[in-house]
């Protein structure tokens, strides 16, 4: 690529190599993988669905409701795939129990805690609040990527590229947002 | 790889033309290959991109789908 990654203007991922993020090293089986990503999908919906009494915007509204509701199905998938490949229900302790306690359940895509990234938008301008998102995106996007190529198996690299594409979908929805807002 | 793969052109694209690609392509339809060091690429990477340094590539080259078109960065 002609000037390197000075000239991508583009989105950026933050991290160590092996991942998106350093939780990622200590999933080391498959499970404990589908752990990860379930718990980070938990914190991201919790994020969207916490952000309609933090901004009033009806399409931004609209976009973090489906956002939500994305990451609810990514969680039914990522259950179904830890069945398929365990042969067993995740148990009580799940997904924590497969992650030895790290990171804590507040945690959503991109590393970031819900509480924290909640706090960050009070007060802010819609812009802000969406290029937060396009960045836990971003992360999301290249974790999964780098999951897919982690887990063995056919089924499973497929359902790691289907949250991959979706992911994709969501990046380029909270961009057209933005630039509709900007 | 034989010395004549080093005589081989390889064609550029612009950020931009990277930036179209990558949209209208599935993550599985290529390599996209990050040859700075582990620090660099951990302060800011292309999503998805593959740490691969320079000075390791004669080594791990074999990581990357020939089938695939490559992008480097």
């Amino acid at each position: 690529m002609e000037g390197g990654i000075k000239a991508w203007e583009g989105l950026k991922a933050v991290g160590a190599p092996e991942a998106g993020m350093a939780y990622f090293t200590r999933a080391d089986r498959p499970e404990a993988l589908i752990a990860l990503a379930w718990l980070l999908e938990e914190g991201s919906r919790k994020f969207y669905s916490g952000l309609p009494v933090l901004v009033s915007d009806d399409d931004a509204l609209k976009l973090f409701g489906r956002l939500a509701a994305a990451e609810e199905h990514h969680k039914s998938l990522l259950t179904g795939l830890y069945k398929s490949l365990t042969g067993g229900e995740p148990g009580a302790g799940f997904p924590g129990s497969l992650l030895g306690g790290e990171p804590k359940d507040d945690t959503m895509e991109g590393g970031v805690r819900v509480s924290e990234a909640l706090a960050w938008v009070k007060g802010k301008e819609l812009h802000d609040v969406l290029e937060l998102a396009l960045s836990l995106e971003a992360n999301s996007y290249d974790l999964y990527i780098k999951m897919g190529r982690a887990v063995p198996g056919r089924d499973s690299q497929e359902v790691f590229r289907l949250l991959t594409a979706e992911e994709k979908d969501h990046l380029a929805r909270l961009g057209t947002l933005l630039d509709k807002k900007l | 790889m034989g010395v004549l793969d080093y005589f081989k052109p390889v064609s550029s694209m612009t950020a931009e033309e990277v930036r179209e690609f990558l949209r209208n392509k599935a993550a599985g339809e290529y390599n996209l290959v990050d040859v700075r060091q582990s620090g660099e690429y951990e302060r800011g990477h292309i999503p998805g991109a593959r740490l691969i340094p320079m000075g390791e590539l004669g080594e791990r080259h074999r990581e990357l789908d020939p089938d695939k078109p490559t992008i480097c960065y």
